[in-house]
């Protein structure tokens, strides 16, 4: 990882010369180990992201879970958590860890992807399905970036609206947005985070700016959110809000299915109906003395011998 | 089980699902009258979710989380899809989420006007948004990753261009045959009119001028060649060639023909081209042969 270099102007810091601001610390190339490593003083914003996911996660959102780990530089991992554990056991591991945000990939059934997203030590935490996934590793993805460049993140419109799109635009900043002078990250402005709603779901894309004329490329991962609910605890506590729009996978599974039965079933009762319906004897009543002078040839014949 | 029995019309949005549950028959037949209710079978309706939407706590939260902190920390932008062209009106995206192209366009947009908006900012703070070429650093992607990534779009673009020119060529051979048939479809069409005219001028109807007014012409302008007058001439062609090898009273009395020098007279008159007499080629005396011979 390249450390930050000057970006600033000559200029420009001949005119902040004044002020006496707090210097870029550019570390020589041979640092011994009892010296105690000089700060960065300009890092004022000091998030740290606990990137971490459950056991049972499939390839394609283990996949993912790295790809923000790479893009984030201000991301810390942590060994996969047992599906048994409780959920507040993370606020723990993020303390040890000296994180304050989190980011939990919790999968089900094999299936199923869930993401935590979550202010640590006192709230809010949001839970999400995600949906969707597509990595950093698929080729159709054609841009790149530095590993560790601040991105530019983009919130459309919507997230200024409604309360709890503010609270998760909020969240989203101080999870996704690279602090500012953070050691491990580099110069340059490459790369855009775009987080829109659409569908009442949060689309996630990471685009390239391959030129300053805004002509892009998608980098990736990209991803699908659909908000379940916010809690105020970090991962617990009274819940917030929760989204009327939001049907579990299992639910909808379940729909999907029971509507197959349903035709089935359907078919059967009109059979049976059918069935039922269907006349035994004629349609009109008939006098049984109409044919009571019909000569029956038979009996006819068996008369005259 | 009634509690659930509700009808697909319902299902779409469970929010106003503010009617009873329990549905009596006119009740239904009533909404079905109404066109609120469409065919089909019946389903199961979502059981009613309790909505929890906690304004203020949400609103305290906000604050309570907030950093204050300047803009170049957070690096956070709220935009609208950036205009395509001046011209062209934009469409409402909402409706489009199942439209792949015009979902990720207006994501696209939607970050383009983000740098838009951001880079400006940030050259006035004096931060250098464009790497320079010869700043080597880590990237998100390996070279290895992006080589194979210009691999599969160079095979697409090369895909693309063969598959363009298949295409072409299948478009050619098209119009080939077309032009083909139509040649074809001329060629009968005369060849119809051609015969029947000839029919025509059979009956009488027509008069050989009129049916054949350019190639009249050009037989008049036309002279058969040597050859072919020759041939005429020699094997036949205008005239009886019977009985014209017989002697006749003529030939029989041309007496010049025969004679000793017969050959001879044949190939001076080929030769010099001018009617020789025998007389001149009288052979000479004795005496003067030799001194012509003793001369040369």
């Amino acid at each position: 990882m390249g450390k930050r270099k000057h970006v600033r102007d000559t200029n420009n810091k001949d005119v902040s010369e004044g002020k006496k601001p707090k210097e870029d610390v550019i570390l020589p190339p041979v640092v011994s180990s009892d010296e105690p490593v000089p700060r960065q003083k300009k890092w004022i914003n000091k998030q740290r992201v606990l990137v971490l996911s459950s056991r049972g996660i499939g390839y394609r959102s283990r996949h993912l879970m790295l790809d923000l780990r790479s893009l984030l530089p201000q991301s810390k991992s942590e060994s996969k958590m047992d599906t048994k554990d409780k959920l507040f056991v993370i606020n723990e591991m993020c303390e040890m860890k000296n994180c304050n945000k989190c980011i939990y990939f919790e999968a089900k059934k094999k299936m199923d992807l869930y993401m935590w997203v979550a202010n640590v030590p006192r709230g809010p935490s949001a839970k999400f399905l995600v949906e969707n996934v597509h990595t950093m590793s698929e080729l159709k993805m054609t841009g790149n970036c530095l590993k560790a460049s601040r991105p530019l993140l983009s919130f459309s419109k919507e997230f200024e609206e409604d309360d709890h799109w503010k609270l998760l635009k909020e969240l989203f900043v101080q999870t996704f947005g690279v602090p500012n002078h953070h050691p491990k990250s580099q110069p340059f402005f490459d790369h855009v985070f775009s987080f829109s709603v659409m569908d009442n779901r949060i689309w996630f894309r990471n685009y390239q700016i391959l030129e300053e004329d805004a002509s892009l490329a998608e980098i990736g991962p990209r991803f699908v959110l659909n908000p379940i609910r916010i809690f105020e605890g970090s991962f617990g506590g009274p819940t917030l809000y929760i989204n009327p729009h939001y049907t579990s996978p299992n639910e909808h599974r379940r729909i999907l299915k029971k509507t197959l039965a349903a035709k089935y079933l359907m078919k059967v009762e009109a059979k049976r109906g059918h069935e039922a319906r269907k006349p035994t004897n004629s349609s009109y009543d008939l006098d049984p003395t109409d044919d009571f002078f019909t000569i029956n040839p038979e009996t006819l014949s068996a008369t005259k011998t | 089980m009634t509690l659930f029995k509700k009808f697909s019309g319902e299902l779409s949005d469970p929010e106003s699902s503010d009617s009873d549950s329990i549905d009596s028959d006119e009740e239904l037949q009533k909404a079905f009258a109404e066109g609120k209710l469409k065919s089909g079978f019946v389903i199961e309706a979502a059981p009613k979710k309790q909505l929890i939407k906690n304004k203020i706590g949400l609103l305290q939260k906000l604050d309570e989380m907030k950093v204050n902190l300047d803009w170049i920390e957070r690096l956070d932008m709220v935009n609208t899809p950036a205009r395509v062209l001046p011209g062209i009106e934009e469409e409402d995206s909402q409706q489009d989420i199942h439209n792949d192209f015009k979902r990720e366009m207006t994501f696209y947009r939607q970050a383009q006007s983000a740098v838009l908006e951001a880079l400006p900012k940030l050259h006035k703070v004096g931060l250098k948004t464009k790497r320079p070429e010869d700043y080597f650093a880590e990237m998100a992607k390996s070279d290895d990753h992006m080589k194979r990534v210009r691999e599969k779009l160079l095979e697409k673009q090369l895909g693309m261009e063969r598959s363009e020119k298949a295409k072409k060529l299948r478009d050619l051979r098209k119009y080939g045959k077309q032009v083909q048939k139509e040649v074809l479809q001329k060629r009968q069409k005369e060849k119809r009119d051609m015969l029947e005219a000839v029919k025509k001028y059979r009956k009488g109807q027509l008069n050989f001028k009129t049916f054949l007014p350019y190639k009249f012409e050009k037989c008049s302008e036309m002279t058969p060649n040597k050859k072919r007058i020759y041939k005429n001439a020699k094997f036949g062609f205008g005239g009886q060639k019977k009985r014209s090898k017989s002697n006749t009273k003529e030939s029989v009395n041309d007496v010049k023909q025969y004679g000793r020098n017969f050959s001879k007279i044949k190939k001076s008159s080929k030769k010099g081209g001018s009617m020789v007499s025998y007389t001149n080629n009288k052979r000479l005396g004795k005496s003067r042969r030799q001194n012509v011979k003793s001369k040369k």
